[in-house]
């Protein structure tokens, strides 16, 4: 059987996202439409009206893990998050993912200071955070490529898109090219079953992925990354 | 306008707005007769509106299909502190992608249901909790709620009629079993998503210690529609025990895979040859999953007589679900694809009970070893008595779920377990 790798030829391909309906020749959409750029607008940085306030944890800025934990417009979302729980427990996944998003990923040093910052105890702090995957628990690189190989990405060549990423990317599974530019992990289902493959990449999902779009896809990240 | 592809057979209610970035934003929704609903169900009172769901006959669309005007006649009717309203929005079945759609097109038809919800439930403060991984919708969400609030249909006294409810966007953080309502409720209190032993009921101790009902996203989005038109008008379409319309995602091998919005009890064949274009050239149907990965595979022949209702598919051999349908054609290598299913519900079991924990991780080791031809015959015999072992023997279903993959495969699906043991080679290619 020839790779499917065989008929990717860089550059040649020029990128598009087709996770949109723009081109079903049903819709007249533009990518921005379909993911409603417009209608948030831009993100205030205090977070906004405190019945949302969504934590970001990919859209870092700075990614320094050793920056303060709330400062500024960080410490006015943490006091939002908190006043929406009846308890200071409830307001723990949200506020552990307001740290990684300052800090790039929540190390034990993270762990510890929010431990004290709510007075829950370390042990469940630690054991919290070890629980959800969206939490990284070590650095990952600018880019976390996340690709599904569930079963409806699967049947449609998921393991084949997932197999293009590690080679354009030199990396291994789980691991960080070098630079820290990319990690490129499997991902179970991410609910976008009927554009396979879907991959998630940090806070952005690119729908309907072939191994043969994978190419221009990371070039477009890297003249980002610059 | 189901997406990405319409067809005319559909009945759009739930998915009318989608496709058109202007129903996003509270006018574009009000010009769809938004928040009509809700203001409808503030007259009339909780009691009344429950009467009307109720009537209307829906059932959960989050997989159960347990009818929601009875779960919410479970609250307690006099209030002794607060109640809360969760809305199920952690979509990660595999096969499942309504949810996703339903937040990012029509945010507010969400918020006016948990609204409506709210109110019936006497619930003081609706969390959404909505899955991690969709930062978009829930931007979106966080952004419709917002004006919710400031177009005072949300927070205290709404629109003076002495009602406060409050709604927040709780993000997740990456985690199947917070989609299990007790787990979503330990989920939602910052603990580990650890299902509960059930009773108590969420209804009686639920989140935070209160009483709680958690509804899917599709079922309360149904919501606003029912109240502003009535119980009566929901049940012209669909069955007598399975009213209304459905969103039916499906995904795999057709030519136009997605959303499809249609009447209950749609025939399955006219839904893959019909709707969905069939398959490629030459192709022909092999297998289907009717519910997302958790119900039992059903064959071709099975299909053709399957009519998608809750009582029709289970007549077929399989389960609704959540309406996910997973089409396979031939190319199909039945034993890779269920061993990914397998290897998911290892991935995603909390670990609390040892037959999940345990039964998965080996189902996975020995569907691998078949997979890659050093399988025996004996293993599929160990494979169904761990099936067995898995099922109804945990705190909640996901061991069953497991188990159920693999057990119906290899009823259907023999020969293709058998060819890669005899020969160690696989029947399709993908
Ligand atoms: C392992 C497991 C995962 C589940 N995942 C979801 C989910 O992602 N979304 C959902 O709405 N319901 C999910 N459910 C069903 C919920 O437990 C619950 O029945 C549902 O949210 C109730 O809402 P409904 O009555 O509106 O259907 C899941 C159940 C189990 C056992
Ligand atoms: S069955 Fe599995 S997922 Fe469910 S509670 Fe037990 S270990 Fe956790
Ligand atoms: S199976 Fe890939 S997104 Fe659902």
């Amino acid at each position: 059987m020839s790779s499917p790798l065989d008929s990717a030829r860089p550059s040649e391909i020029p990128f598009r996202n087709p996770g949109w309906a723009g081109n079903t020749g049903q819709f007249e959409l533009t990518e921005a439409e379909v993911r409603g750029d417009e209608y948030i607008g831009a993100r205030a940085l205090d977070g906004g009206h405190p019945s949302g306030a969504p934590a970001f944890p990919f859209m870092l800025v700075e990614r320094n893990p050793d920056a303060p934990l709330f400062e500024g417009p960080y410490k006015t979302r943490f006091e939002k998050i908190l006043t929406r729980y009846p308890d200071v427990q409830g307001a723990l996944i949200p506020v552990l993912a307001l740290a990684q998003e300052v800090r790039g990923h929540v190390s034990p040093s993270t762990l510890q200071e929010i431990a004290q910052l709510t007075g829950i105890p370390e042990a469940e702090v630690r054991g919290v955070a070890s629980f959800y995957t969206m939490l990284n628990k070590r650095p990952v690189g600018r880019f976390l490529i996340q690709v599904c190989t569930n079963i409806s990405c699967n049947l449609c060549g998921g393991d084949e898109v997932l197999h293009a990423f590690l080679e354009y990317t030199g990396t291994e599974l789980g691991e960080t090219s070098e630079g820290g530019v990319f990690t490129v992990t499997e991902v179970e289902c991410l609910a976008a079953c009927g554009f396979p493959t879907a991959v998630q990449i940090n806070s952005r999902y690119y729908e309907n992925v072939t191994p043969a779009g994978v190419p221009a896809l990371l070039d477009r990240l890297r003249t980002e990354a610059r | 306008m189901a997406y990405p592809y319409v067809h005319e057979k559909e009945v759009q209610i739930v998915s009318r707005g989608w496709g058109k970035p202007r129903t996003r934003t509270i006018d574009g929704w009000r010009e769809l007769d938004g928040y009509v609903g809700f203001r409808k169900a503030l007259e009339m009172g909780r009691a009344a509106v429950i009467e009307e769901v109720k009537k209307s006959g829906l059932r959960g669309r989050g997989g159960a299909g347990f009818p929601t005007g009875l779960k919410w006649s479970f609250m307690p009717k006099e209030k002794r502190g607060p109640h809360y309203l969760c809305c199920n929005a952690d979509e990660s079945e595999p096969g499942t992608f309504k949810d996703r759609e339903l937040l990012r097109w029509t945010p507010h038809q969400l918020v006016e249901g948990c609204l409506i919800g709210a109110l019936a439930i006497q619930a003081d403060h609706v969390y959404i909790y909505c899955r991690g991984e969709f930062f978009e919708a829930n931007q979106v969400l966080a952004r419709a709620v917002e004006e919710a609030y400031a177009a005072g249909l949300a927070g205290a006294n709404i629109l003076g009629s002495g009602v406060s409810i409050d709604v927040t966007v709780h993000q997740g953080a990456g985690a199947y079993i917070c989609g299990e309502e007790t787990a979503l409720m330990s989920s939602l209190e910052g603990r580990r998503g650890l299902p509960r032993v059930k009773p108590p009921f969420p209804a009686a101790v639920g989140a935070f210690g209160r009483p709680t009902t958690i509804n899917n996203v599709e079922t309360l989005c149904a919501i606003p529609h029912i109240v502003r038109n009535g119980g009566e008008w929901y049940r012209q379409w669909g069955t007598e025990k399975s009213p209304g319309t459905k969103l039916f995602c499906v995904s795999g091998h057709v030519r136009r895979p997605g959303n499809y919005e249609l009447p209950l009890g749609f025939p399955m064949n006219e839904l893959i040859y019909d709707v969905c274009g069939g398959f490629e050239e030459g192709r022909k149907l092999k297998a289907v999953i009717p519910g997302g990965a958790s119900v039992p595979i059903l064959s071709a022949d099975e299909c053709l007589a399957c009519c998608l209702d809750y009582e029709g598919v289970q007549k077929s051999g399989s389960m609704l679900g959540c309406a996910s349908v997973i089409v396979m054609d031939d190319r199909t290598n039945i034993v890779k694809q269920v061993r990914r299913m397998v290897e998911f519900f290892a991935h995603e079991s909390c670990g609390q009970c040892t037959p999940c924990r345990e039964g998965t991780t080996w189902l996975s080791r020995i569907l691998r070893r078949i997979e890659g031809g050093k399988g025996t015959e004996e293993d599929l015999e160990t494979l169904l008595a761990l099936g067995t072992q898995m099922t109804a023997t945990t705190i909640c279903v996901l061991s069953d779920s497991a188990a159920v993959p693999v057990a119906s495969s290899i009823q259907k699906f023999r020969d293709d377990y058998l060819a890669l043991i005899r020969r160690g080679e696989a029947v399709g290619v993908v």
